[in-house]
């Protein structure tokens, strides 16, 4: 018993053991992130363990000449304040929890520079699905985090964000489609739409103008509709041989409705096209489909043109008032060729200064088959190139010659355009008038679309199998023809025009009398008067 | 209630005068305004300073005949000097704070306080009171040559970004300044104590950052805590109530946590 007793004095320091069993599970936790068994297990052990202690004060720590710890006043003194503190502590707890739900903000700034724009604080307050913005920037700016904690507080059931490394979660960025770090992915959980606002980095930091821009169009609700012509051998919008039904997929998954559209049954364009895609014709369209593209063309309608070489698809109808022509001839590319790749497969990684392409840098797109396109001024009409083949490619004249090779009478000598996006502003609010007074009285009102659009875009592409599938996927060449719908979609025209809030632009104008002034006042005067004050009273107390 | 009042008053009056009549905190003060002096000097006329860059943006801007980017130099100047001010408060701050209790554990004078009429937290408020009372008397002679760079702005600029900058820095300190005399409580060491407040703030002062590495609830539950944030904001001129609350948690936490720990002085020998 003695031993025992002996012993214990030493075995009740093991009991030190149990905070810090609880502290080692907490940090276990709180680094790993995740509560599984290990962490819970050292807490729990942990608080055993203070059991355990406390059970020892109880029963073996009596002994004659003290009372023991529990009888001790001392101890519930000890008590009471444990159980005050523990209370006060809750309720600061709770008063601060209260005091991030419901925030009151003073803006004192001149500017308000840290206040968000009414078309934010509007777009964010209504928000009616949750909505949640992904910075898959490593560094976090507190700039960006500011920003993004704006938009939290106007809406805070429905917006929430997370900054992410992309290196250490990769299954997000696999599922969000992050291309690199510095990606800000707006996604809307509810219908699995997601849109990517801007890239952030040392020299770009997250705007608000962007950032609402992205929020308006994955919350929107208006169906954009693209039709793709039918009748002419364009490639299917259903599984089947070299069709383009990854890219529909696609076009689906980002919120666009897609139908097909056969001019040969009606003439009439849906009210609803905003993008009519040519993908691929085989053969020449008659003349009165021409004739209605190019109406809706100059209507405010977007077209997307893709033409193989070898086809004849009679457009000119259409594209000679654009100022485009389609070269007849096979562009040839032997820069391949280490690569493996035959020469009439051109790749390309040089790309326009446009909005399709802007973050392109020298990526790789790759098109099987292709002719040049050309475009020349044209009043109206502003156009860009787009996709640049490299100087080692021609197009040939004459591919069935053997073996193939640059014969300059005929042929012409790269680098050639594969691309351009053209746009067209409308001179007159376009408003078709009525053919015919429709004669039932309630005419729907429905506000179309096009009321709204100032210009007609087109984007004409001498190439159809880099959408096709297994080729949609490979490389860019799922973004070139993405970028370019969302693009003749008009959804980038921002719908809030956000301008930036710019600090004032504000100099302090001081004289050199000034200057000194502030100098002598920080550095010597007022230093000197705390030193020979303390010097003083030092030397008085003395 | 009067005689709380009184108490308090007399507690704030005794301290007051115990300060005024240290050579240490006149050192203190010295060695406070000495270190703004500098930095406010080298952010305002050194070569790094808001008017060199200033103008050699706006040579560049004439040269190149591209409109430059806006620049608030007075903002700027403000922001960084208050920053400045704060981390030089980080080192200041439990100097004042670490003798408020510590002392006068050492001087046996504890026993008298605790034991006397007056409630314990009553004394804590009037310390508290005094100690933030000498700090504001160290930071409005800095408002003084502040003004006369802020009065020489084009456009002129208003006044209430600045004064609420400087409140931000006042509440800073009350906040430190609070839990610092919790701490000093708690030992009779002043050197401990110094030190140990240094060691909590600079926690509170840094968890922001260390808290982004914690997903969810519980890193901004943390990030909440940070007083760099939340310094942040008042100094950007942004009234937050939740910053206001924090403030006001620490201040109020730093109190009621003094008031018990003397309370448990009193039966720590019976």
């Amino acid at each position: 018993m003695k031993t025992i007793k002996a012993n214990l004095k030493y075995l009740k320091y093991l009991f030190w053991l149990g905070p810090m069993l609880v502290l080692a599970g907490l940090t276990a936790g709180v680094v790993s992130a995740s509560w599984g068994i290990a962490p819970l297990g050292l807490i729990v052990a942990g608080m055993v363990l203070i059991g355990l202690w406390l059970l020892f004060l109880s029963r073996f720590e009596e002994s004659k000449t003290r009372p023991g710890f529990w009888r001790r006043r001392s101890t519930q003194a000890g008590t009471n304040a444990l159980i005050s503190t523990v209370a006060v502590l809750v309720l600061l707890g709770l008063v601060n929890f209260l005091g991030t739900r419901y925030v009151a903000r003073l803006d004192l700034t001149e500017n308000q520079t840290f206040t968000l724009a009414s078309e934010t604080q509007q777009l964010v307050r209504n928000l009616k699905q949750p909505v949640k913005v992904w910075v898959f920037d490593p560094q976090q700016s507190t700039q960006d985090r500011e920003l993004l904690e704006g938009y939290r507080r106007l809406n805070q059931q429905q917006f929430s964000y997370e900054f992410v490394n992309p290196n250490a979660q990769p299954a997000i960025v696999q599922r969000l489609e992050v291309k690199k770090a510095g990606d800000v992915i707006v996604e809307a959980p509810t219908t699995e739409r997601k849109q990517f606002a801007q890239s952030v980095g040392n020299d770009e930091r997250l705007t608000e103008s962007k950032l609402t821009n992205a929020i308006a169009q994955v919350t929107t609700t208006q169906q954009v509709s693209l039709y793709f012509l039918q009748g002419h051998g364009e490639r299917p919008t259903e599984e089947r041989q070299g069709a383009i039904s990854e890219a529909v997929k696609a076009l689906q998954d980002r919120g666009y409705t897609v139908k097909p559209l056969n001019l040969v049954e009606s003439v009439a364009f849906p009210k609803d096209a905003r993008v009519i895609v040519l993908a691929g014709p085989q053969k020449a369209l008659l003349k009165p489909e021409v004739d209605a593209l190019a109406n809706y063309a100059n209507q405010g309608g977007n077209l997307m043109v893709m033409v193989d070489p070898n086809v004849n698809p009679g457009l000119d109808g259409l594209l000679s008032p654009w100022g485009v022509t389609l070269d007849p001839r096979v562009v040839i590319d032997t820069s391949g060729r280490v690569a493996n790749l035959g020469p009439l497969d051109v790749t390309v990684t040089q790309y326009g200064d446009h909005p399709i392409t802007q973050n392109f840098g020298n990526a790789l797109s790759f098109y099987s088959g292709a002719r040049a396109v050309d475009a020349k001024e044209t009043k109206g009409v502003t156009f860009t190139p787009l996709l640049f083949t490299s100087d080692r490619v021609w197009a040939e004249s004459d591919i069935k010659k053997e073996p193939i090779q640059f014969d300059p009478a005929t042929d012409r000598q790269g680098p050639l355009v594969l691309g351009f996006a053209l746009s067209r502003t409308l001179s007159a609010p376009a408003t078709p008038a009525k053919p015919s007074p429709s004669p039932s009285p309630a005419p729907s009102p429905s506000p179309s679309p096009e009321a709204k659009q100032k210009e007609s875009r087109m984007v004409v592409i001498g190439n159809s199998s880099f959408v096709a599938n297994g080729y949609f996927n490979q490389v860019m060449n799922g973004d070139v023809f993405l970028n370019s719908i969302r693009w003749l979609s008009q959804a980038d025209q921002q719908t809030f025009s956000i301008r930036p809030r710019e600090a004032k632009n504000r100099r302090i104008v001081l004289n050199s009398q000034q200057a000194n002034l502030t100098a002598w006042l920080s550095l010597i005067i007022l230093p000197l008067i705390g030193f020979g004050t303390a010097a003083t009273v030092w030397w008085r107390r003395r | 209630m009067r005689i709380i009042i009184a108490n308090i008053l007399a507690i704030y009056r005794r301290e007051l005068q115990s300060y005024f009549a240290s050579p240490l905190a006149y050192i203190v003060a010295g060695i406070f305004w000495l270190l703004a002096g500098i930095f406010y000097v080298a952010l305002l006329l050194g070569p790094d300073g808001v008017i060199q860059r200033a103008a050699l943006i706006d040579a560049q801007s004439q040269q190149f005949g591209i409109p430059a980017p806006p620049v608030d130099a007075p903002t700027i100047l403000l922001q960084f000097f208050l920053q400045a001010l704060g981390f030089v408060s980080l080192f200041i701050l439990p100097v004042l704070s670490m003798g408020l209790y510590a002392e006068e554990r050492k001087r046996g004078t504890l026993e008298l306080l605790a034991t006397s009429p007056i409630t314990n937290w009553a004394v804590a408020l009037g310390k508290l009171l005094a100690v933030v009372t000498f700090f504001l008397t160290m930071v409005l002679p800095l408002l003084v040559y502040q003004a006369i760079a802020y009065s020489a702005t084009n456009p002129p600029m208003s006044a209430a970004v600045v004064l609420l900058g400087h409140l931000g820095l006042i509440l800073l300190a009350a906040s430190i300044l609070s839990l610092g005399m919790f701490i000093s409580s708690l030992t009779d060491s002043t050197i401990l104590a110094a030190i140990f407040t240094f060691a909590l703030v600079l926690l509170l002062w840094m968890i922001d950052s260390l808290s982004r590495s914690i997903t969810g609830p519980l890193g901004s539950m943390l990030g909440h805590l940070s007083l760099l944030k939340h310094y942040g904001n008042l100094t950007q001129g942004i009234v937050d109530s939740s910053s206001l609350i924090l403030f006001a948690s620490y201040i109020i936490l730093g109190l009621f946590l003094t008031a018990q720990s003397i309370e448990a002085f009193k039966f720590q020998r019976s």
